[in-house]
């Protein structure tokens, strides 16, 4: 009996950002009928479409145990490499005029190295994930201002844009046109691929034994340091996947772009039940934590409650996220902890009665 | 005995490594940049060193015990804005900010706000140590949290006109110099001693060093910690007060990107990310390098672009330093222990 | 007898021939024989620092000899690399197992090599029934789809050695695995691993624990100060032989005249914290040195920290010099008469990081501090070099970092450390763990000069024989409750008694 209820206990405790999403989606229906119609519905996650990516590569690390600060730079750089290789002179481009395809492989390019140098310097000069992924924050966002000579590149090709912006069907209704934007179902997507990644590959797998025991993942012959490595290039790859999407549906890239999503990004992977502990959490949940993200903003901006009212509550809601976080970490140890007063109690019990 | 004088220098060096780099720097610029010996510009590079100094005196105090303090640019905007709603008339001039019509007294209102800093960091303090938050996130939260607070405040306007009496500390001048100078260099001699010397300033390192001896030491490294955090929340609201009077303006996104600075500064300066290691003087040195630098490349004419991309280069150089202390102090153990093996066969 | 034949006929596993290993200032092991077969438990006994751990890191490759071969298999090795050890099967399942908490049991079996489908991804049907099926081939039942943090200690201990198993251990060193175990809870420890001998496993079992080395163990080896005493088939000796054999006969010790004087410094009345120990009364006198000895969980280490204030005391009541002793922080102690030296040196004893000068006057700060809580440097530096002159620390400086000073100099430091705080009630730790045999006798002194000053002393340690010779009283405790008395100058304050009554409970009574 007492093992059933804290089995439902638990199961509630892992899908806790589910019922979340579910009641925030009622509460703000209910609430709204702007918010609950199919158009804003399908792009609620069109806006965020670059947060999720961010959100994905955050949650690619913090399974290993590490941070990654960097990716709102690494997002602007990647935006801003593919603006000017794609806008003309006019619009603020270099002039090259390169076709989109080109453009994607220079992103990611771009990408994997950031990636690769995070990887690097965390790895082989055992150097503090966070304090290296905040300078490489502020050495990208430099770089930023330092490749852009105006202020705003725009006007790229269509196919360049499609990612971000475009959109799928369109679905006459009694008003308007309803429309499937193509960033959603991306985002969704690869949020399910990642998923498939970490829970059904070796390599998924392996991420997590290095996130949970570093010691015991070593022990188990699995080289740590190459996966934190790998992280850290999937970690770029979503960098400039997010660039590709934000600069798509702006269809134009500013040496601003993406700067102060790293908040928002911990804020989501955490909430989405991504332990800071490393080695707990799943790439669905974390599904789940930018989704109750962006209902929030979607709905408390369509409620017109002050942006700056939805900043202080953002922060707020991180604060219990960290919370909920600790107490799950703590429980587990408390659990120990009274198994083990149990046992020596017991054990106490027991030799005196063997003695006796 | 020579080998182990040989290894006193190069620590010695490596302790004293900011000061060589601090000298050679400002030679370099004093005999190629022009003007920046002027008694204007040096006076700038200490005016500009001093908010960013009194941020990084708390941040060290913090990164001592072991831990990271990100909240204290958002204290810098909520103190400020906050001070600016309690003492300006309600709107004032069209399409400002509107004040709270309170119009309390300047004296007042820097009791409030220091007082407000105080429990902020005490509060952030009691959170991480008593809840077991993560210290990295709540700060970071709380960073928002004030921010935000202080932006709903302001209405994301900008707020002027904040009376003569407040402003003294940031814009008042003693013989040419700024008051918030010398008030400065006092806190960082004075905090600098009473670290040195003081029972506290033992508390401090112990804990950070080795929070488990220091509490069967007689210490109690949760107390410390907190009180850590507190002084600095403190400092966080007295940087506000001294910028909001230099500026006689403020607005929300005041002080945003000065945490950073004041870890570059810290960790520049010799003060260990692993806590037990460094002084709040040492990260005197890195405050003045970071200014030094800043206000030279802005007299060169250097795209202010690559200003920020030359600090993050700094902050990894500073990592990398760091990395490489920890790694040469084992190296003396290692090298003691065989050879005293090789005696006893 | 059969055992013993069947010992015979298998063939050595693993041998040690000639291994010596020395440290600075401590020859830790010297030209040690050692042979484990094929096929048996072999338990390894002795006290601390008598050289076991020294062994089991050679072993498994953590260090390199001095001296002498191992023999694996009809390999020989100078030295191994911890890889290389793995790799010809040897294994080490320490006493806290390391493991993938947040995991599954499953998982935490087969981690880097799950199964997978011909399309290459994990198939988890397959990696709970496998790990399942391995689990069952060695007996073990277990829920596989439970993550690891949910199972007790005694299942993590068997999961880790399951796990060794599969890793192709030949031979598994296990580490006082029962020390926080329950007895239902060793049994089924022991019959795993009984279990696991039958179908050919073969075993180091390294315990404090005498009659369970008997229980377990087909032969037993001895090691003392570093020598092999002697290796017994379990059959053929009992438990007071192997007493002998692990304390010796023929050491020189340190021997002190009694302090000891009449007036009572420090009473507990019916001192009790559940789970740990109960019914706790004890006088102690001005100058009086008190032995407080047992198994490992037994008691006496948490009573050591409740009196100290870093756990909870539990209910009771303790008078100090005639007033009520009721600090429940170090800090409360050290202010009211009491000072404590922690067992773990590295993580209690010292800040490694700050100089010795640091150290040393931690705790009297508060005495030493002037206006603004500034301290008064050169009183400070004056303690410290009296102390250092004292306790003849041996350290370039005050400045030095206190973690580049020697073993025995750190304890010093913690000695004068305690000493400064002028308790009137010490309580020792394990006080000569990790110190050379020099040290050791240095550190004898002090606690003798300490207690010639009137301090009462409290010794917690398992060095019987040095307890013998510094003690005025030797305290047993046995789970959780004093149950023998030894007094100096009485016939029965012998190692044999004394170890017996560790082992057996109330032999006096």
């Amino acid at each position: 009996m007492k093992k059933n209820t804290s089995k439902l206990l638990d199961v509630i405790f892992e899908n806790l950002i589910w019922l979340l999403v579910a009641a925030g989606l009622i509460i703000f229906s209910s609430l709204s009928s702007s918010f609950r119609s199919p158009n804003n519905l399908a792009s609620l996650l069109y806006r965020s479409a670059a947060l999720g990516l961010l959100v994905l590569g955050q949650s690619f690390t913090m399974i290993t145990g590490n941070f990654d600060l960097s990716s709102e730079s690494g997002l602007g750089l990647t935006a801003m490499v593919a603006a000017l290789a794609l806008a003309s002179a006019d619009n603020g481009g270099l002039g090259w005029e390169v076709s989109p395809f080109v453009a994607i492989v220079l992103m990611i390019g771009v990408g994997l190295l950031i990636g690769l140098i995070n990887g690097l310097l965390i790895t082989r000069l055992k150097m503090n994930n966070l304090i290296v992924t905040i300078a490489m924050q502020m050495i990208l966002r430099g770089l930023v201002y330092i490749i852009s000579p105006g202020s705003t590149a725009s006007f790229f090709p269509k196919a360049f844009d499609w990612l971000g912006g475009g959109t799928l069907f369109k679905i006459p209704l009694e008003r308007g046109f309803f429309s499937f934007p193509v960033a959603t179902l991306f985002v969704i997507l690869i949020f399910v691929v990642s998923h498939i990644i970490t829970r059904y590959t070796q390599f998924g797998r392996n991420m997590y034994a290095v996130g949970s025991n570093l010691t015991a993942a070593k022990d188990a012959g699995i080289d740590t340091d190459k996966i934190v490595r790998i992280v850290y290039l999937i970690d770029g790859l979503c960098m400039a996947l997010a660039g590709l999407l934000a600069a798509g549906r702006l269809d134009s890239a500013t040496p601003r772009t993406g700067a102060g999503l790293t908040f928002p990004v911990q804020a989501a992977a955490v909430i989405g039940g991504i332990s800071m502990a490393g080695g707990r959490g799943n790439m669905i949940g974390a599904l789940g934590g930018l989704m109750l993200w962006s209902i929030l903003d979607n709905g408390l901006s369509i409620m017109k409650v002050s942006p700056f009212w939805i900043e202080t509550s953002r922060g707020l809601i991180l604060l219990f996220a960290v919370w909920l976080d600790a107490v799950k970490v703590k429980k587990v140890h408390q659990r120990s902890l009274i198994d083990i007063l149990l046992q020596s109690t017991i054990g106490l019990k027991d030799k005196t009665i063997v003695k006796n | 005995m020579n080998k182990g004088q040989k290894r006193d220098w190069v620590k010695i060096i490596l302790d004293n490594f900011i000061w060589l780099i601090l000298t050679v720097l400002f030679t370099y610029f004093a005999v190629n940049v022009p003007n920046f010996t002027s008694k204007t510009n040096l006076l700038n590079i200490l005016l500009h060193a001093s908010v960013l100094g009194v941020l990084t005196i708390g941040q060290a105090i913090v990164l001592m015990t072991g831990n990271f303090d990100l909240s204290a640019e958002g204290m810098v905007s909520l103190s400020t804005i906050l001070a600016m709603w309690l003492m300006i008339e309600p709107g004032s001039v069209v399409g400002t900010a509107q004040g709270s019509g309170l119009m309390l007294n300047p004296y007042l209102v820097i009791f409030i706000i220091l007082i407000l800093g105080t429990l902020s960091g005490y509060i952030i303090g009691v959170l991480i140590t008593r809840l077991n938050m993560n210290g990295f996130i709540v700060t970071l939260a709380a960073q928002l949290v004030l921010r935000g607070v202080a932006m709903i405040v302001s209405n994301g306007q900008i707020m002027t006109g904040s009376p003569k009496a407040f402003n003294w500390l940031g814009g008042a001048k003693i013989y040419g110099i700024p008051v918030s100078v010398i008030v400065t260099l006092l806190l960082f001699v004075g905090v600098n001693y009473m670290l040195n010397q003081s029972k506290f300033g033992r508390e401090l390192r112990a804990v950070g060093a080795n929070p488990d001896a220091a509490q069967a030491s007689g210490f109690n490294p949760k107390r410390t910690i907190t009180l850590a955090y507190t002084i600095g929340g403190f400092l966080a609201a007295f940087a506000g007060w001294m910028l909001l009077g230099r500026l006689e303006t403020a607005v929300s996104s005041l002080g945003s990107g000065m945490t950073l600075e004041t870890v570059a500064a810290s960790v520049i300066g010799g003060v260990s990310l692993k806590g037990g290691i460094g002084s709040v003087g040492g990260a005197f040195a890195g405050v003045l390098l970071l200014s030094l630098i800043d206000n030279a490349l802005n007299l060169m004419s250097v795209d202010s672009f690559w200003v920020e991309s030359v600090r993050g280069f700094i902050i990894l150089l500073a990592l990398l330093i760091e990395a490489q202390k920890f790694r040469y102090k084992p190296k003396v153990v290692h090298e003691k222990e065989p050879a005293v093996a090789s005696d006893c066969k | 007898m059969n055992t013993t034949e069947k010992v015979m006929e298998r063939t050595p596993i693993l041998s040690v021939e000639g291994v010596s290993k020395a440290f600075p200032g401590v020859q830790a092991l010297t030209s040690v024989d050692f042979c484990v077969m094929d096929g048996e438990i072999h338990g390894l006994v002795g006290k601390n620092g008598a050289g076991k751990s020294t062994l089991m890191a050679i072993l498994m490759g953590i260090l390199e000899p001095n001296e002498g071969t191992i023999i694996i298999g009809d390999q020989q090795f100078h030295a191994m690399s911890p890889k290389e050890a793995i790799e010809k099967g040897i294994a080490y399942v320490p006493q806290h197992v390391a493991m993938m908490d947040s995991l599954t049991v499953a998982e935490n079996i087969l981690a880097g090599e799950l199964p997978k489908t011909k399309s290459g991804f994990v198939n988890w049907k397959k990696v709970n029934s496998e790990a399942k099926e391995r689990l069952d081939r060695l007996g073990l039942e277990m829920d596989v789809t439970k993550k690891v943090e949910g199972l007790g200690v005694a299942e993590q201990t068997m999961l880790a050695i399951a796990k060794a198993l599969f890793g192709d251990a030949k031979l598994i060193i296990l580490d006082e695995p029962t020390a926080s175990l329950s007895r239902t809870d060793i049994n089924r420890l022991f019959a795993f691993v009984k279990s696991l001998k039958d179908k050919g496993g073969s075993f180091i079992y390294i315990s404090h624990h005498l009659e369970e080395v008997f229980e377990i163990c087909d032969r037993v080896t001895v090691l003392r100060d570093g020598h092999i005493v002697g290796t017994a088939d379990v059959a053929e000796i009992d438990v007071p032989k192997l007493i002998v054999m692990m304390v010796g006969e023929d050491v020189e010790d340190y021997t002190r005249e009694s302090t000891c004087e009449d007036e009572t410094v420090m009473v507990l009345n019916g001192l009790e914290r559940r789970g740990y120990y109960e019914n706790i009364n004890l006088e102690l006198h001005k100058g009086e040195i008190i032995g407080l000895t047992g198994l490992q969980g037994c008691g006496v280490e948490q009573l050591g920290k409740g009196l100290f204030g870093l756990e909870p005391r539990g209910i009771g009541e303790i008078i100090l010099a005639d007033k009520k002793f009721t600090a429940v922080r170090p800090i409360e102690s050290f202010n009211q008469g009491l000072a404590y030296l922690p067992q773990d040196r590295y993580r209690y004893g010292l800040v490694g990081l700050r100089s010795v000068r640091e150290n040393v006057t931690y705790p009297i700060l508060n005495k030493l501090v002037r206006l603004m809580n500034l301290i008064n440097g050169k009183e400070e530096k004056i303690i410290v070099n009296k102390y250092i002159g004292e306790l003849d620390i041996k350290t370039p400086s005050q400045e030095q970092p206190a973690r580049l000073l020697s073993g025995g100099n750190q304890q010093k430091v913690v000695f004068a450390k305690l000493a400064s705080t002028q308790p009137s009630v010490l309580v020792l730790h394990e006080p000569t763990q990790g110190v050379d045999v020099r040290a050791k006798m240095d550190i004898f002194r002090i606690i003798d000069a300490m207690a010639a000053q009137g301090v009462a002393i409290i010794i917690i340690s398992t060095e019987i024989r040095e307890l013998i010779g510094v003690c005025d009283r030797i305290l047993v405790m046995n789970d959780g409750r004093l149950t023998s008395e030894f007094k100096k100058g009485e016939k029965d304050m012998t190692p044999e008694k004394i170890l017996a009554a560790i082992e057996g409970g109330k032999i006096n009574e």
